[in-house]
């Protein structure tokens, strides 16, 4: 079993009496990123600003490998990207990654070199020598993540990393997650679910400033029931659900939006239901776009009431 | 306290030394301050100084300076060191509020602040930014106090080491004056969000609190001992002296500094960044 990383006790937080987190607990052990995901307002970023140490929680406890948030211990083994966090704007920002790795314990020359590294993981080193305010918005987010990999931290924290991000430069950020996640672990906060759909192997769901008992395994193999997704060009819905109850070993069928369908089945009754759908679909001429194992993350995290009968 | 607090306290200490004498914005406001000081020197404080000298010439029962009351100016041997010491009494307190009023909050208020905390203490952040200041004014007022020599040295080069301790009183003593200013402006930027809101308290509180503990001061005298603890209190006492007895008063300023320093650090351990 491996050692906790993160170790929330009883943490609260409230903002001039209004409560932002209540009473979370939560553990957390190092390895694949971990989404936390929740609406507007729900305190994920009270939760993130906390654990980096940007706020002080008014009450509960707090521990990262051990330590409380903000303790020395923790200087170039936790990192973060704090939502809407600006450069210094009279410095470049090579100047500034060079400054930040100097303060993480690197000497002038490994800063030098690793302030550079980080700009050419996000294609940025022509934006080294710029000053942040000629920097459009996309730049000076990934120069902002770019910052929180100097010196390979074991934990990283990006609130909303993608936000505002055009596709080719989230699929980069995407890439070099995925890349760096074997040694570092990652905590994502985000809207995108079908970003930490593809990221994350697990994900904390907050509502209300209420973290939810359970954390959200992506991979259900091992579930009674299971699921497929099914996306339709244009069908007649209530007729496609008809065929679909009627396979043998469906246990239910919902149209959750348009052209959309979760087929939840027994795998014991039919295990290859993948291919009995596409027999079926074949049969009555419909066209289909994509079918995929599971529910989609956000079928998961907001609408969970929906149960086989 | 751990060996890294010195180490960050250096290197945070150096940005903000680079931010003034190597970006744009601070070399601006460095070559303004030197045309200021340039005219201060050039008129006010040498047409002073050619006055003073005149006045001891002729040894007459009146003075100009003790009609407007700066007699004290005559203690110093050398007359422009009495004027400078004049001048630097009001111009670099002043300086040091507006100079230091920006030391963490607008960083706090863009954000830029989280990058740094999560790399060093609050503790290296708030006295590395402090120190960074201080160097930067001690600097100041080092280069103010060669330039006054410069000018005692052009009217008679002979004066350098009978200048020299002067020098070196004048300098010690307004590092030591600007050091309350400075630590009363890492508690305000500490507190508030931006340096213009710092700037507006401490002339409330430099001002007006002054007064405000006066008047209570008159009904209980006890109070009176809170008025040591304004900046600046000691300034009109110190300018009534002249030469090592300006340092009879240090203890002044340096208490008045770790109070106030406390006081910042206590706010910027408990602000949220």
């Amino acid at each position: 079993m491996k050692s906790p990383i993160i170790h929330c006790q009883q943490l609260n937080h409230a903002y001039s009496g209004k409560v932002a987190l209540s009473d979370v607990n939560f553990e957390l052990v190092p390895g694949e990123p971990i989404g936390l995901v929740g609406p507007n307002g729900a305190g994920k970023t009270t939760l993130l600003s906390i654990l980096s140490g940007f706020l002080r929680p008014t009450s509960g406890t707090v521990r990262l490998f051990g330590h409380p948030p903000g303790a020395a211990q923790l200087i170039g083994k936790v990192s973060a990207l704090p939502q809407d966090a600006k450069l210094d704007p009279s410095f470049t920002v090579i100047e500034q990654l060079v400054f930040y790795a100097r303060l993480q314990g690197l000497v002038k020359q490994q800063a030098i070199f690793e302030a550079n590294r980080v700009l050419e993981e996000f294609s940025l080193k022509e934006a080294a020598h710029e000053k942040p305010l000629v920097l459009s918005h996309g730049m000076a987010k990934r120069v902002a993540i770019a910052q929180a990999l100097i010196g390979k931290p074991e934990l990283i924290l990006l609130d909303e990393p993608t936000a505002g991000l055009d596709p080719v430069n989230v699929r980069t950020i995407r890439a070099i997650i995925a890349e760096q996640s074997s040694a570092t672990t990652f905590i994502i906060s985000s809207h995108d679910l079908a970003e930490l759909d593809r990221l994350c192997r697990q994900v904390l769901l907050l509502e209300n400033g209420i973290m939810q008992a359970e954390k959200i395994g992506i991979n259900d193999q091992l579930a009674a029931t299971r699921f497929i997704t099914l996306q339709m060009e244009t069908c007649p819905a209530l007729e496609v659900i008809a065929k679909l109850q009627a396979l043998k070993g469906v246990l239910q069928v919902t149209n959750p939006q348009k052209n959309e369908f979760i087929v939840a089945y027994d795998p014991d009754l039919q295990p290859h239901m993948d291919l009995q759908l596409m027999q079926c679909i074949n049969t009555h001429h419909w066209q289909y776009r994509q079918l995929s194992h599971g529910k989609t993350l956000e079928e998961k995290l907001f609408f969970r009431d929906v149960h086989p009968t | 306290m751990r060996p890294e607090f010195f180490n960050h306290l250096l290197l945070i200490s150096q940005f903000e030394l680079k931010r003034s004498f190597a970006t744009r914005k601070g070399i601006l406001s460095l070559v303004t301050f030197a045309v200021f000081w340039y005219f201060i020197l050039l008129y006010p404080l040498r047409f002073a100084a050619e006055l003073l000298l005149q006045e001891k010439g002729l040894r007459q029962d009146f003075s100009f300076f003790d009609f407007i009351g700066f007699g004290s100016i005559q203690h110093w041997p050398i007359p422009e060191f009495g004027v400078f010491w004049q001048f630097a009494l009001i111009i670099f307190p002043m300086l040091s509020i507006t100079l230091a009023a920006d030391q963490t909050c607008s960083d706090r208020e863009r954000g830029t602040l989280r990058f740094i905390v999560l790399r060093c203490s609050r503790d290296s952040l708030f006295f590395g930014r402090f120190t960074g200041v201080m160097v930067i004014q001690a600097l100041l007022i080092s280069a103010t106090a060669l330039s006054t020599l410069a000018l005692v040295l052009y009217r008679d080069a002979t004066l350098f080491s009978l200048a020299l301790p002067d020098l070196l009183t004048i300098t010690v003593n307004l590092i030591l004056a600007v050091l309350p200013f400075t630590a009363m402006m890492a508690a305000l930027s500490a507190m508030v969000k931006s340096a213009r809101q710092a700037t507006v308290w401490a002339i409330l509180i430099w001002t007006f609190l002054a007064g405000i503990i006066s008047g209570f001061a008159y009904y209980l005298p006890a109070l009176t001992f809170f008025k040591f603890l304004v900046p600046g209190y000691q300034l009109s006492d110190l300018a009534q002296l002249s030469g090592w007895q300006t340092l009879q008063l240090a203890y002044v300023p340096l208490l008045q500094s770790f109070i106030l320093l406390t006081l910042g650090r206590w706010i910027m351990i408990r602000q949220t960044l």
